[in-house]
Parts: structure tokens; sequence; C-alpha cells
């Protein structure tokens, strides 16, 4: 257990922007923290990097505050991006460096390595405010792991970024993650989400909604999802009760299952109406849950 | 390990290349440059304001007035002064010779009426210069008329003997005043407010419009979660500060070569004696010294809080208008001090910390003002300076992540005091 958040309160004026919060995210961890636009995430985040202080609650690091736990510990990428626009490239990174505890060779060093990382090499001696934005995007995101901080906190890191680069980056933080890093980080892509991360965090108007291993939270959803593709008539599902169509694609059509529908008898009911070409039984998406949680809560 | 050198550097490594930077200390060398040769051209302005060569021609209307002999006893004391009788021409002969001759001009005596003919009657300076001569003339005529004797005329209208002995308790016979190093003084003392004035208001609006650049380009999140408010705002005023003082070293230093130059005789006949660099006492400069960082740290703080207030830029120059405002009344406060350094106005504006570095200064360098009244200021503003930096890096702390509106002045006080 290494950073516990314990009951966090924080209301702004007659907001209350988050509410009773309570997660912990285990060390090496790559922890999703989800929820919908104004949900609390980046006050969240705030008050876990001691940014803001919490009305009520209190965040820890392996048991101890984050204030004590000196500056380079931890790299932030807030959402809302922000550089210095009249530095040069490899001088701002070498200041961030700098202003995380690195000393000066040290800072230099990391600085061409990751400039050859992520092949900006001839921008070098460029302003930021010269840089593309997704340029600027990824100078910013170097800068929070140039110093190999403990815990990388990211807010939307994918959000900007072409495919190419978005593949670089989930790179980047899986082999931090190999080397025992604990990471958090929020996006809006679900499925981005799913493809990395064990644990996640679900919040919505600053409540917590799920929290747990992802494989868990999609078990314990309980209801199936099943997924047919047939030739012949379509709408056999009509005459049995508690198959709810979920989405009618052209590929396939997918139906939520409802307490004690046998899926058999559902097949067998298909095989009736004509050729099965697919038939398949799926844990919900991430994307569901997300929707079916947030949804019922509005 | 405090963070303050590194954001310092950055500070400075980032803005001395700007293209604002450059182009100020450019134009502050061109000033220096063009003040040291400011006595020639002083002198040159001089040489146009003398009329030069009159060549008057005097008429008397009404036969002799008896005035004729007196002009000519004042045009012998003054040079470059001829005088003409008209008296056997007539009145149209004598405007033809004027014309002819190219003279300065035509004196026309009418009884206790004088008119001056002139070719060129905007020529001020002329004008008066004949006029005061007519003036002396008619005087001496007058005062023969009453029978006084040249003594008399003397004691009458010379000038006092004015002298001014300052005492103190230290020396009981009193000083006396040197009223050419007095002028010299003052004029230094308004040379260097002037500097002080400058410095604040270009310094603490580099502060400001800083603080709200980190907070329009939205670095400011990242550098809070790392560097506590308080580094960040001591980093930027000191970066700002030693950039000002990079600029002022470069300034005075084109001053100082100058100067050498023209004691040297390499510009010597073309700068004339420019000597007000080395005569500087330096006590003077170490007062100087002490209440710009002062005046400059209790300001630069004010300006950078203001800077955390707004959310761009642009808006920057409407919160710092308050804050110019009191930098004017202590320009003006002290410039009031300049007239009586020891009056009721220059003694509470000197302890005032919003006024004091300026008026303060001001003060020493002029009036000798009482010690007790020197450490009271210097005590009070370091005080305040305190206060100041304290509230601000609160402001700072919780005014740099606000976006949107601007708070009102309730709103900031309440942010103060949670």
């Amino acid at each position: 257990m290494s950073l516990v958040a314990s009951e966090v309160t924080k209301r702004f004026r007659d907001v209350t922007a988050v509410d009773n919060l309570s997660f912990t995210v285990q060390e090496g961890s790559l922890f999703g923290f989800l929820g919908p636009n104004g949900a609390g995430k980046t006050t969240t985040m705030r008050v876990v990097l001691d940014i803001i202080k919490p009305d009520e609650g209190r965040v820890t690091w392996k048991g101890l505050p984050f204030g004590q736990m000196g500056r380079g510990f931890f790299g932030y990428l807030p959402e809302e991006r922000g550089l210095y626009p009249k530095m040069r490239l490899a001088e701002h990174l070498e200041f961030l460096g700098r202003i995380h505890g690195l000393d000066r060779r040290k800072a230099q060093l990391e600085t061409e390595r990751w400039i050859e990382r992520f092949g900006l090499g001839d921008m070098r001696h460029k302003r930021i405010e010269e840089l593309s934005k997704g340029n600027q995007q990824k100078v910013q995101t170097i800068g929070t792991m140039l110093h190999d901080p403990e815990l990388l906190i990211l807010d939307e890191p994918f959000s900007g970024l072409d495919p190419v680069n978005t593949a670089l980056l989930k790179d980047v933080l899986l082999d931090a993650h190999g080397r025992g890093r604990t990471i958090i980080f929020s996006s809006h892509r679900m499925d981005q989400v799913e493809e990395i991360c064990e644990d996640i965090v679900l919040i919505n108007k600053g409540r917590l909604l799920l929290h747990g291993n992802l494989k868990k939270i999609k078990r314990s959803m309980g209801r199936q999802i099943l997924r047919i593709s047939l030739e012949g008539k379509e709408d056999f599902w009509a005459k049995i009760p508690d198959l709810e169509l979920l989405n009618s694609r052209s590929d396939y059509q997918e139906f939520r299952l409802g307490e004690g529908v046998d899926p058999n008898e559902v097949l067998a009911e298909a095989m009736r109406a004509g050729q099965v070409l697919r038939f398949e039984l799926v844990e919900p998406s991430l994307d569901q849950i997300f929707v079916e949680k947030v949804g019922a809560m509005a | 390990m405090s963070m303050i050198p590194v954001l310092v550097k950055r500070e400075f490594t980032s803005r001395v290349k700007g293209t604002a930077y450059i182009l100020t200390t450019l134009f502050g060398v061109l000033v220096f440059v063009a003040l040291s040769f400011l006595p020639p051209i002083m002198e040159r302005i001089n040489q146009s304001m003398n009329p030069g060569q009159i060549d008057l021609m005097v008429y008397e209307q009404d036969g002799e007035s008896g005035i004729l002999p007196y002009l000519q006893e004042v045009s012998e004391t003054r040079d470059g002064f001829a005088l003409r009788s008209g008296s056997g021409f007539s009145e149209q002969e004598a405007y033809q010779i004027v014309l002819d001759e190219g003279l300065s001009g035509l004196l026309l005596v009418d009884g206790p009426l004088y008119t001056l003919v002139t070719t060129d009657a905007s020529n001020v300076i002329l004008n008066d210069e004949i006029e005061s001569i007519l003036n002396m003339a008619v005087s001496r005529y007058n005062a023969t008329r009453l029978g006084l004797s040249p003594e008399d005329m003397n004691s009458l209208f010379g000038r006092v003997d004015f002298r001014v002995r300052e005492v103190s308790p230290l020396s009981d016979d009193g000083e006396e005043l040197d009223s050419v190093a007095h002028t010299q003084a003052m004029v230094l003392a308004y040379f260097l407010l002037f500097m002080i004035y400058m410095a604040l208001i270009m310094y603490g609006n580099m502060v400001a419009s800083g603080v709200a650049e980190e907070k329009s380009s939205r670095i400011m999140e990242v550098m809070v979660s790392t560097v506590k408010p308080l580094e960040l705002m001591l980093g930027k005023i000191i970066g700002v500060g030693a950039l000002g003082l990079f600029q002022f070293f470069i300034w005075i230093g084109t001053g100082l070569l100058m100067n050498t130059m023209g004691k040297s005789g390499f510009l010597g006949g073309l700068l004339g004696a420019t000597q007000p660099l080395s005569t500087i006492p330096l006590t003077t400069i170490l007062w100087f010294g002490l209440y710009f960082v002062l005046g400059y740290f209790f300001y630069a703080s004010i300006f950078a809080a203001a800077g955390a207030l707004v959310s761009r830029v642009e808006e920057v120059s409407q919160v710092v208008t308050v804050i110019m405002m009191l930098l004017m009344a202590g320009f003006f406060a002290a410039y009031i001090s300049f007239l009586n350094p020891n009056g009721s106005v220059a003694v509470v504006t000197s302890l005032i910390p919003f006024t004091s570095p300026m008026v303060m200064f001001a003060r020493i360098v002029l009036g000798n003002p009482p010690m007790m009244e020197v450490i009271a200021s210097v005590v009070l503003l370091v005080a305040a300076l305190l206060i100041v930096a304290w509230i601000s890096a609160k402001i700072y702390h919780i005014g740099i992540l606000m976006y949107g509106k601007r708070p009102s002045l309730r709103q900031v006080l309440r942010l103060i005091r949670d």
C-alpha cells in the first residue's frame, strides 16, 4: 500500500468538488483515474500533490504526508499544459530537471537521453513557442519524468498525441512500470485505460463510484454481455424476456442478459431463427461500465 | 536545498537575451552618452540666449532729453553694445541708416516713452536686453536728478551679502553652507531619486507581468507542485532585480567611462568639465544602495501579488495602476522634500514605507536628518517589507491557481485571512 487518500473533502465556496473520497494505489501499479468532465479529477490530483489543501482528510505516500517527501519523488503533468514560451527546448528540459532536484550534470545528461528517445534532436535549440502543440506536449511529458520519479501523476497524457506518439508514450509508461514506478493517469479513452491499467478508481461529482482491480470489477459487474451474429430472422430475441438489446452493429448485435436467462436457451432460439455466425459471451467493456455507473448517478 | 538559485538563473538568462531588455539597455547607454555631452550643449544654448552684438541708434524726438549720456555710460560697461546718436538726422533718415547698415534697431525717445523700432521684433532676447540697459540708464539719470551719488546708488540697489550657516549640536560654531555644493548635491540627489523611481516602476512592472505570464502560460501548476510559492516569488523578484542591477552597472559604467574620457583629454574639449559622478560621496552611494534594495523588495512583492491576481498579461496594467500611484506620490513627496528636507511633509513621508525609500534618501543627501528618524525609517521599511512579502506570498499562493474573473478586494482580504 503506498498512496493512501483517506476521506478527502474539498469545497470551493458552495461547491463540493471532492466529497469524502478514499482510495489506495498500490506501489508499482498502473492506475487509471476515471470520471466524466467535472467529476473532480483535477482537484483530487491537486490535493494529492499538496498544491491545494483539503478541507478534510489526508493523503499519504508510504505512510508519510506528501509535504515531507521532498521534491523530485513525483512528476506531474497537469491537464492544462504550460511551458515558458520563450525558453529553448533543451534549456527548458534542463530547468525542469533542476527544479525536480537533479544537479546540473544529471539534468543535462537526462535531457539528452530523452530528446533522443522522443526524436526531438533537431529542435533542441528552438523556442517552445515555435514548436507544434504535439511537440510541446512531448516536452512537458518528458519534463515530468526526466528525474525518474517514484510516482507519476499524469492528467490526460494521451490527449493531443498522434497514434505514433501515443504508442511511444505507452511504451515509456510501461517501461517505467517495469522498473517498479507507480503511475496514476486519467483518461477519457476507456480503451487505453483497459489496455494498460490494472487498477482503477471511478469518481463522479466528487464521490467514489468504483475502486479496485479492473478485472475483478468487470467480473463483479455480474451481468454478462452477449454478442450474436446470424443470417436469418434477426428479431428472434424479442420472444425472450429479460434480453435487452444494447447495440445493433453491422457485424453483430449486443445484448445484456437479464437475471436468470440461460445463454444456452438464447443460443437454441437463435439457431432456430437462422445460421449462427457468432455467439460470444463477453465481459462488459469499461466504456459500458462507465456509462452505466455515471448514468445511474445522474 | 532551496530552488531559488535555479529560479533566479532561469529568470535572468531567459530575459537577458530578450529584445525588450537589450533595447532598453541600449537606450539607457545612449542617454548616458548624451548626458556627458550635456555641458557643451548647455553652453551652446547659453550662447544662443546671449543677444550678441547690439548696435542701437537713439533718436530723441523733441530735442535733448538728457538720457543719452547715461545710456552712453551704461553701454560702456557692457561688451558688444554700440550706441549712436541720431541727432542731426531727421527721423526718416535715421530709419534709413538702421535699414542700410543693418543695425539692431532705432530707439525713439519721446519724453517718458521709449519705443524700439526694429526689423526683428520677435527677438525677445534683444528686446529684453535693451529694456534692461534702458532701465539702468533711466535709474542713474533719475538718481542724478535727485542728487544721489554713485555710492548712494550702490547702497540702494546693490545685492545684500547673504550667507547661510547651519548649527548642529555637534559643531556649535555652525558650518557655512556652500551654495554651489548644495546645488550640486540637489542635482545629484534628483538624478538618483529619478533612478530609484524609474527602476521601481520598470522592474516592478516586469515582476507583475512575469507572474501573469506564468499564469497565462499555465506553467504555474507544474511550478507550484515542486516549488514553494514563497521561493517562486523570491526567485522572480531576485531574478528581475539582478537584471535591473546588471542594467544599472552597464549604464553607470558608461557614465564613468565617458567621464574619464572627458578628463583624460580624449574627449575633454568636447565634453567640458563633467564631474558629477566622481564627486559622489561614498555614503550617498551606500544610502542609495540600501534604499534602492529595500524599496525594490517592498514594491516588487506588491507587484508580484498584483500579477498573481490576474489571469492574462493584458490585465496587468489595470491592477498595477494603484501601485504606480503610490510610487508617484512618493516621487512628489520627495520632490517637495527637496525644497525643505526637514519640513513636516518630508518627515512624515520619510517614515511611511510606501514613500520612505525615495523621501528619506532625498533627505539624507540634502538635509542631514536626525539619526533617530533615519533608523526609524529603515526599521519601519524592513518591518513593512516582511509583512508585505508574507501577505503577497499568500495572495501569490492562492492567486496563481485562480483563473477567470479577477477577485474583488473583499475576496482578496478573505483569502489573506484564511
